[in-house]
Order: structure tokens, then sequence, then C-alpha cells
């Protein structure tokens, strides 16, 4: 034997002594999270994630927690670029995660293997439905069908025979399930249904999505509701209405608000604003998440922060509130 | 005289423009796509991409690209929603600030473009993610939202979102632009100059042409126009919005090439590239006025693309040979 090939041996030996002790050390290192709570939320483009953001913001504050907040800066990829801060989240290992759980096919075997690993999970937002499957805590949040449905019923009980459903953001699961809740309350009520999207590049232009609201009214002149999905293009389709000249006669009611359809509401053009409260779902996430880490108690089952419909009955006291305090209602 | 015609380089634009629009006229006349509210309705959409589309393809024929326009639009409306709303202060100064700032973007673009010779594809893509995250970034620091409304005035809304029947004031501005960006490209020493840069820029160089002036003016004359066309929004919709304009990063340089625009550089003109506008309002709009399903939009626009670049190629050579 040469001292070369006993060097060898030997470094083979060593490697798989120390190979071995690293496999033990493994499940030691996963079972301890020592980790920080990590957030996994929405981008904080959307103002209303910036009012999730503050909710999780004051909670912690509140509690004396520190914590991270993980988004996407970049929108367009969202589907494939969830599942990865996921995963980098769960690879650190963390005492907590508070993850909303926006892209299921990608996300919720993610959250599982965290479940399994012994990581706590609280979804919050999205995955009303999921939370139990795989292993989570709770929900805190609030199902986007659930949303559209409601919203559907209160257009079939105006009367409404053929609604407009708008989605700006076509491809995303979440938003598509409003539109979906909402034709199906509406067809349940024997009323008619249209589901209208627009190209992705003018998701966030409010003149292109006025004139495709426009350019549908005129295709099908019977539309007398209309349902969005976020706040600016209510105020296009608020536009659009005015410009064919149908103002009082198309009952326009949307998910999400701001101060314009707040004020659009307050002068009778809008019929209502759906607030599903996501300061709530930030807030309340967190003080669920300390006295989990503290305690272990948690509420069973899900926690329902909307939707809280806005009509002229109260629509003062929510300006008031987005005066005093901007950003809290995901709107100013 | 046919040769002639074949070597303008919007000749591929008005042929697409004329057949769409006969297309969409047909199909849906009886919706009022062809009357006359219909007719400002794509304007209302084309002008304000084709306000800042102009300049675009100034600096495309000059050979570069300039993909930060979208947040500058975005930026741009959120300067006067914190200043008006926030600050409390009044439009006007507001809106000299985001013109101002837009104009700023521009020059850092172009002065990073000249000085380290990188493709000012990749720059300004840089330049847009750090443009976007700042303004969001400034906006949730100061006041906690990523939109806000804007308080405006009379005056500025009259010249900035001025309505005459549904026809918007920014088919004015966007006129105004194309006849200014026609003369500058056409009638003037720059225009000149903005041919020889982007056609070779060696030899321009070689003739004294200011090619790093050139190309610095023309990045900061995009930023300027991006901001205006975010002001035009912002005071528009009330409301200030840092993803305003995030659609054009795109669109902007479709509408360009399709209007005749070589990639390359050194060749289009503006007339080419204000038809190409005008027809991807024709498409974006009209398309909804059929009552069909939406989903077909983008594949619409994108074989309309593929078509321009290969028509436009094939133009060119034709012309290269003298048109024999």
């Amino acid at each position: 034997m040469r001292p070369i090939d006993r060097y060898r041996k030997s470094l083979k030996k060593g490697l798989a002594i120390g190979a071995l002790a690293l496999a033990a050390a493994l499940p030691q290192a996963a079972r301890a999270q020592d980790g920080p709570i990590i957030v996994v939320s929405g981008p904080l483009s959307w103002p209303f994630f910036a009012a999730v953001k503050q909710g999780f913001d004051d909670g912690a504050e509140a509690f004396g927690l520190d914590y991270q907040y993980v988004a996407v800066t970049e929108t367009a990829n969202m589907t494939s670029d969830y599942p990865r801060l996921l995963q980098q989240a769960i690879s650190r290992n963390p005492k907590m995660l508070l993850v909303g759980n926006f892209f299921p096919d990608g996300m919720d075997p993610l959250i599982k293997e965290a479940t399994a690993k012994g990581i706590p999970v609280l979804t919050h937002n999205s995955g009303q439905n999921l939370w139990q499957g795989n292993g989570s805590l709770g929900f805190v949040g609030e199902d986007p069908y659930q949303m559209g449905w409601k919203a559907g019923e209160i257009q079939a009980e105006a009367g409404v025979k053929l609604g407009l459903c708008f989605n700006q953001v076509p491809g995303n699961p979440t938003v598509e399930a409003r539109c979906t809740g909402y034709v199906d309350a509406m067809e349940k009520a024997g009323a008619e249904t249209i589901y209208q999207t627009i190209g992705t590049g003018d998701a966030t232009n409010p003149q292109a999505m006025a004139q495709a609201i426009s350019g549908t009214l005129r295709a099908n002149a019977g539309i007398d509701g209309i349902y969005t999905l976020n706040a600016v293009p209510a105020m296009s389709a608020l536009r659009a209405v005015e410009d064919n000249g149908r103002a009082g006669e198309v009952m326009i009611g949307t998910a999400d608000l701001s101060n314009e359809v707040l004020m659009a509401i307050k002068d009778g053009k809008i019929a209502f604003a759906m607030d599903q409260q996501p300061y709530l779902q930030g807030f309340m996430s967190m003080q669920i998440a300390n006295q989990y880490l503290n305690y272990g108690m948690h509420p069973i089952g899900a926690v329902t922060t909307g939707p809280l419909v806005i009509d002229a009955t109260n629509v003062d006291r929510t300006l008031e509130v987005n005066k005093e305090h901007p950003g809290i209602r995901g709107a100013s | 005289m046919t040769a002639k015609l074949f070597r303008r380089p919007e000749t591929g634009a008005v042929a697409a423009f004329l057949l769409t629009y006969i297309f969409f006229a047909v199909f849906t006349y009886s919706n009022g796509f062809v009357s006359w509210n219909g007719t400002v309705g794509w304007m209302n959409l084309a002008a304000e991409l084709g306000l800042v589309a102009i300049p675009v393809a100034l600096l495309m024929i000059a050979g570069e690209f300039d993909l930060s326009i979208g947040s500058t639009v975005g930026m741009a409306s959120m300067v006067l929603a914190i200043g008006t709303s926030h600050f409390g202060a009044p439009i006007w100064p507001m809106i000299a600030l985001a013109l101002a700032a837009g104009v700023v973007v521009g020059l850092v673009n172009g002065i990073v473009v000249v000085r380290t010779g990188l493709p000012s594809f990749i720059v300004t893509l840089a330049t847009n993610f750090i443009v976007i995250g700042g303004t969001m970034g400034v906006a949730r620091l100061l006041t906690n939202v990523t939109s806000m409304s804007i308080a405006t005035s009379p005056s500025a809304r009259a010249v900035f979102a001025g309505r005459w029947e549904q026809a918007n004031a920014s088919i004015v501005w966007w006129l105004a632009a194309a006849l200014i960006g026609t003369w500058v490209l056409g009638r003037t020493v720059f225009g000149n100059w903005i041919y020889a840069t982007g056609g070779n820029l060696t030899a321009a160089r070689g003739a004294g042409v200011p090619v790093e002036r050139v190309k610095v003016l023309l990045f900061m004359a995009t930023g300027f126009a991006a901001a205006l066309v975010g002001i035009i929004q912002g005071i528009q919709w009330n409301s200030g919005n840092a993803t305003y304009g995030m659609g054009y990063v795109f669109q902007a340089p479709i509408v360009v090439v399709i209007g005749g625009v070589l990639l390359g550089g050194g060749y289009g003109t503006v007339g080419g590239v204000v038809v190409a506008t005008a027809l991807f309002g024709v498409i974006s709009t009209g398309i909804f006025y059929t009552g069909w399903s939406t989903d077909w939009i983008q594949l619409f626009l994108g074989a309309l693309l593929g078509a321009a670049v290969l028509a436009n190629s094939y133009v060119r050579k034709f012309a290269m040979s003298g048109g024999r």
C-alpha cells in the first residue's frame, strides 16, 4: 500500500464519518426553529397589501415581536416567484411562518413541507379552504369567492339583469375567484353575466380600462350592473358609464376601496365597495403568532375579516378614518 | 413612384392601420366604433401612449432604448399626490417638480449609458426598477400608502385633463408632440445628428457630431414626456399611483417598431410612429366593441408586431437595392 493510498483511504473514512455526523445533526438543526418570524405576503405596490403590512407592523410593535416581511417587487411572474420566496423562507427555519397562500398549486405543497418539519404556519388573505389540509394553525382573512358572491347577491337583489365582471388582472387565481363568485351568485338569482378581461399590459392603465369598459357597454347595451375587482378600474367603470350616457342606470360595485371610490359612494355614483379589512389580516395574524409562541394558544378555525360592505350608510366614517389614519383602510 | 412610396418607413404602419380600421369599422359599426365618441375613445387611449412613444422613437432612431419610462409615469403622479395631499402644496409647482424629476431620471440614464458603454436596454431596465422601488419606498415612508388622492386646481385640470365633449386634452398634447418631433427630426441639424448617431456611430463621431450630447438630451426628453403622461393621468383620475405607466415599458417600443423605426437605429419617422400608436389604440379599444372574447387581444398584437417587423425589413431591403 502506497502512502498516497493510505491517505486516500483515511480521507474517505473521514469524509464518511463527517457525512454521518452531518446527517445526525441535520434533524436537530431543523427542529430548532431559531430563525425569525417570517411573513410571506403580497406586493407592497398594491395599496391593499400596504395596509396588510401596516397591520403586521402595528401588531409586531404592540406585542414586542421582530419579524421580516417578504414579497415580490415585480408582479409579472408571481405564480412562480411566490413558491420560490416561500421555499427560501422555509429554509431559514423560522420561529413561525405567516403566509398568504396566493398560488396554492406551487405554495400549498411547500406549506405542508414546513408544517411537517414542525414549523408553525398561519395562513392569511388567500387559501381559506386549504389551511386544514396543509397543517396550518388557522386562517385570517376572507374568501375571494365569498366576496364576489356577496357582490353578486347585492346586485341581483337590486334588480340587475345583466352584470359585467371586469377583471383587470387575468391569470391571477385569487382575483378570478371573485368573478367566479359574482357570476355564480348572479346566475343563482336568475340574472345573466358577462366576464371581461383586459390585456396584461393595461392592468394599471386607467384610460385603457375606461375605453375597454366603454366598448363593452356599447357591445352589450343591456348591461345594468358592473363589478370591478379594484378601486382603479372602479373609477374607470364610472367614467365609461357616464361617457355612454348611462349614469344612474348601471349599478357599479367594487372590491377594495380608495378615497375616490368612497367619494363616489358618498355622491351616490358608486353603489358599494367591499372592504376585506386588510389591516386586520396583518394585525390579527401577528396577535395569533404572539399568543401561540408564548402560550401555545390559537383561535380554532378561520378568522373572517370580510367583506365589510361600505355603502351610503357607513361611508362617512370610513372617509374620516382615511383622513386621520392614511393607509389603514388600504386606500387613501 | 411606387418604389419611392415603398421606401417610406411609415408605409407598413399606414397599410396596417387602414386594414385594421376597416376591419373594426365593418364589425363594430352598429356599436358606434366609428362614431365621434367611439373615435375620441380610442384616441384618448392612443394619446397617452403616443406622447411617450414619440421621444422613445427619436431615441431608438439614435440607437438607444429607454425602458424606465414606465416607472417614471407612476413617479410623476406620486410627486403630485404627495406634494398636494400630504404637504398641501399648490399643484403648479408640483407639476414643475414632477417634470424636473422625469428629466433627472433621463439625465442619469443618459450619463450612465454614454459613460459606461453598457447597453441601454439593461441600464434603463435597472432604472425602471430603481425608480418604482424608490417611489414606493419614499411614499410609504412619508404617507404610508403607494397611491393617494391629488388635490388639483381648475387651471391644471383644464390644461392636463380638460375635456371637450369626450375628447381629452391629451389628444392635443399628442398632436403637439408629433409636430415638434417631426420638425426636430426632419428640419433641424439636431435631427440629422439623431440619424447619424443611430446610423453609424463611429462615422458620426468622426464627422464631428456630438453623439454623447445627442443621446443624453434624448434620454432627458423621454423622461420629460413620461413625467408629462404621469401628470396627465394623475390629474385626470385625481389620484397618484406608483404603478401607472408600467404597461408602456413594452408598449412604447412595440408601436415604435410597428411605426417603421429600425431596432438597430438610424432609420424611421415620427409620422409612422403616430400612425402605429393610432393602430394600437384601434386594436386595444376596438376589440371590446366587438363583444368577442378579449383573451385574444395579446395574440393580435403579437402577430401584428411580427408582421410589421417582417414588412419593415422587406421594405428596407427593397429600398437598399434601389427599388429593383
